[in-house]
């Protein structure tokens, strides 16, 4: 705890309420040093049991979801419904600086656990409510999940081809991003309180904020009232496309160095008509894109996507291989800049290497502290030693189910 | 109303969507964003009349400033010397080639922070790869993982990545900031676009770590968990979809009862959440009988009145129109000088005693030189209209 300089959040206490949509701000936090305290029900998080686990065994002390979004934390259970709960969350609230919540609005102020409740008695703190639609508008009420969010966010109408249905881009996008937006507010508060002293209360929508997160959409709308739909895998402004190689699928850009391209082709002899000089202007080669899509997929199959790529990136082409999380995990520039961060499970008498910082600062690195808390893991460190119940009444606490 | 970031000056030298993106929310806040361009460099994405550099420059100021003479970066660091956050996202050989790299500029400004965004980051044998949020999808595995079960992939179509590079650069510059406020250093941060999309990816990785299983797309399915159904289905109307998702028996209990108990439902096949998930693709289909009686907006609300999660797939237009949004205001307007008008979204971070501002639309090219030459770094007027004339404030 002592390290030179110390890491930023240091001494910045969390208290973690959320579900999966404010989980993974909380991990961004406590990957920052702050002391996030997971708080979950007797029993153990509902996420728990969300998978994959490991060895594909389900049990809420191995599912990989709830490890990967819990890293850094400490975990205690407490029971948010009865009044003994309430009471010790209110005694945890006041050592807090942060809350991170998820609960439908409404919720915490009938427990007398709301923000303008709270603020009388803790103002430095700073409460951050991720919402299916925020704490106001006609939809706060209603329900919200990754897929919903997706849909009335904006996103989902963009992705897909003109014969599919709209597609929900893979994982759960719209809970992390409403977790970034999140975190960014939890440090925007914090940031105003060196100067004000006193907390406030940021209130995120998964919805808008996925609708911050689509490029052209409003773009487009707002500017050109051009409404963009899902055209496959070419991109909205026709920029990029994938096509099939021998091995797999790679990322091309259609019409970048045009001269460059063509040469590339010619050189193996599959240029086609595209060698004519018609073909270099960009309205023409805009308006015949299928043609240009044809000839360019002639070419593609005939390679690997490691030829395509490192071939096109040393001639500038801003080229990719479309990669399954295998090739991720291998790929040689992530192993070289050490992107992989080992998590040690003592439980399990393993390490494992998890996705690390998300970006390197010099002076004040990321760094995964402890893997997630098993349930209940700290409650006699906290409730014992910081909030001075004795193992008695701990125990006690236990029975009667309210930790 | 105060501003969080009142008082902090960042020199912007970003283009294109992740780093405009970035410095954008941290002007929203109240920071003070000086935008550098030059017409001697300017591309498309940088055509300050385009609605997409509107969009994401707002609420900065511009100025005009060509790096590629002397004296430009010699104003450049006059500049850093009276900042506290420098941010660019070119390759990573331009600022070094300029002079203008973290170890030339913290002998400037000793507590500088400076963040730069690049597609593979700083070091490593890719890190010239040339790279736009599209490369960074495929590169990450979310492109592979975006499509269908059995159809090649498809990926998002747009430049998601930059989004996600975008915040995460706000969240370090915030992070870095707090370290200066606790020991006065300010820091250097190397901000690797595929590394930031990649920490979203946390569960598929590590259930390639440790259960050596590759992800496959899931289409509209969820992930890691079941729900059945769930999915987008076609609602009555040209391209009308509403997303519906029902996870528990109560759920499809209350499903059950607003589509009015047809024969289907009370089938051995849909008994249990289980049985519907084993058969998820039969249940689609007589779902989508359902919803295509109606208008996605009524299957949207049917639902959600029964504590059902469903939502309408939005369309841009859809969106501009939504109750939701208007009533927390989400979309704003400013005035532009030539545009007259200029709509933007705002902000999905609602601070209750630091709201995000929208001042003004983007700057012109140079519109704010004289208020950063003059005011700020206190040039005469002289000085200015020499060092316009010899291009260098151009």
């Amino acid at each position: 705890m002592s390290l030179l300089g110390g890491s930023d959040l240091q001494g910045l206490r969390v208290l973690d309420l959320a579900d999966e949509k404010g989980i993974f701000c909380a991990k961004l936090l406590a990957d920052m040093g702050a002391d996030v305290i997971k708080v979950e029900p007797p029993g153990g998080d509902p996420t728990r049991n969300i998978g994959p686990f490991v060895g594909d065994e389900p049990h809420p002390e191995r599912g990989l979801y709830f490890w990967y979004h819990n890293t850094s934390k400490r975990g205690i259970t407490l029971n948010l419904e009865s009044g003994e709960g309430q009471e010790i969350l209110r005694r945890l609230i006041g050592t807090a600086d942060v809350i991170v919540e998820t609960f439908p609005p409404g919720y915490l102020k009938e427990l007398s656990l709301d923000y303008e409740a709270l603020k009388e008695f803790n103002p430095r703190l700073i409460m951050t409510s991720i919402t299916s639609f925020g704490q106001t508008g006609p939809y706060r009420d209603y329900k919200s999940c990754d897929l919903v969010a997706s849909a009335l966010g904006g996103q989902m109408y963009v992705c897909g081809d003109s014969d599919t249905p709209p597609l929900k881009p893979y994982g759960e996008q719209a809970y992390q991003v409403a977790s970034l937006f999140g975190a960014i507010g939890t440090l925007l508060a914090l940031y105003y309180r060196h100067f004000s002293g006193k907390g406030q209360q940021v209130d995120i929508s998964m919805q808008e904020c996925i609708a911050a997160a689509i490029e052209p959409v409003n773009v487009r709308y707002l500017y050109d009232q051009v409404v963009v739909r899902r055209q496959g895998s070419l991109q909205w402004n026709n920029a990029f496309r994938l096509f099939p190689c021998r091995d797999g699928y790679i990322l091309l850009s259609l019409f970048q160095q045009w001269d460059t391209l063509i040469e590339w082709l010619d050189s193996e002899g599959l240029a086609a008509d595209l060698k004519e000089e018609r073909w270099r202007h960009p309205e023409f080669q805009l308006k015949e894109k299928e043609h240009v899509i044809q000839v360019l997929e002639q070419w593609t199959r005939r390679h690997t996507r490691a030829e395509l790529m490192e071939q096109g990136q040393l001639m500038h082409f801003p080229w990719a291989a479309v990669n399954s999380i295998k090739e991720l995990w291998d790929n040689p520039q992530l192993l070289e800049r050490g992107f992989f961060a080992e998590v040690a499970h003592p439980e399990q008498e393993a390490s494992f290497k998890y996705p690390g910082a998300p970006y390197k600062l010099s002076r004040s690195p990321w760094q995964v502290s402890r893997r997630a808390p098993l349930i209940g893991e700290h409650n006699q460190q906290i409730l014992g030693e910081e909030l001075g119940f004795s193992s008695d009444e701990i125990a006690d606490l236990a029975l009667r189910g309210v930790i | 109303m105060e501003k969080a970031l009142q008082g902090l000056r960042i020199i912007d030298f970003t283009w294109v969507l992740a780093g405009p993106f970035a410095t954008r929310i941290l002007a929203d806040y109240g920071a003070e964003v000086i935008k550098v361009q030059s017409e001697v460099t300017m591309g498309a994405t940088q055509h300050n009349l385009s609605g997409y550099f509107n969009t994401w420059n707002r609420n900065k100021l511009g100025i005009a400033l060509n790096l590629s003479q002397p004296q430009g970066i010699e104003v450049a660091k006059r500049l850093v010397q009276i900042s506290d956050v420098v941010v660019e996202n070119f390759s990573p050989r331009v600022m070094r080639n300029w002079g203008l790299d973290y170890h030339t500029l913290r002998k400037i400004k000793p507590d500088l922070i400076m963040l730069s965004l690049s597609g593979m980051g700083q070091t490593g044998p890719w890190r010239d790869y040339i790279a736009f949020g599209a490369t960074i999808q495929a590169l990450s595995g979310l492109t592979y993982l975006t499509t269908f079960p059995g159809r090649p992939p498809l990926g998002l179509g747009y430049s998601y990545a930059d989004h996600i590079a975008g915040l995460m650069a706000v969240l370090a510059i915030l992070q870095a900031l707090e370290y200066r406020q606790k020991t006065g250093e300010g820091q250097y941060i190397d901000l690797s676009e595929l590394e930031a999309m990649s920490t979203l990816l946390g569960t598929a990785i590590l259930d390639y770590v440790v259960n050596h299983r590759v992800a496959s797309p899931l289409g509209n399915r969820p992930a890691h968990r079941i729900a059945a159904p769930h999915g987008a289905y076609r609602c009555k109307g040209e391209d009308r979809w509403c997303a519906i998702a029902v996870f528990t028996e109560e759920e499809w209990e209350s499903f059950c009862r607003v589509l009015g108990y047809p024969s289907w439902t009370k089938e051995e096949r849909f008994a249990t959440l289980l049985d519907r998930w084993q058969n998820i693709d039969q249940l689609d289909l007589l779902v989508e009988e359902w919803a295509k009686e109606h208008s996605a907006e009524e299957v949207m609300t049917l639902l959600q009145e029964v504590g059902i999660v469903a939502g309408v797939v939005q369309d841009a237009a859809d969106l501009s129109q939504d109750p939701q949004l208007k009533a927390r205001a989400f979309f704003v307007e400013l005035d532009h000088h030539i545009l007259v008008k200029a709509s933007f979204d705002g902000s999905p971070i609602k601070l209750s005693d630091t709201p995000a501002h929208f001042q003004q639309a983007a700057p012109l090219l140079g519109q704010h030189n004289d208020y950063v030459y003059h005011h700020l770094l206190g040039m005469t007027q002289e000085e200015i209209e020499r060092y316009t004339k010899e291009g260098v404030l151009i």
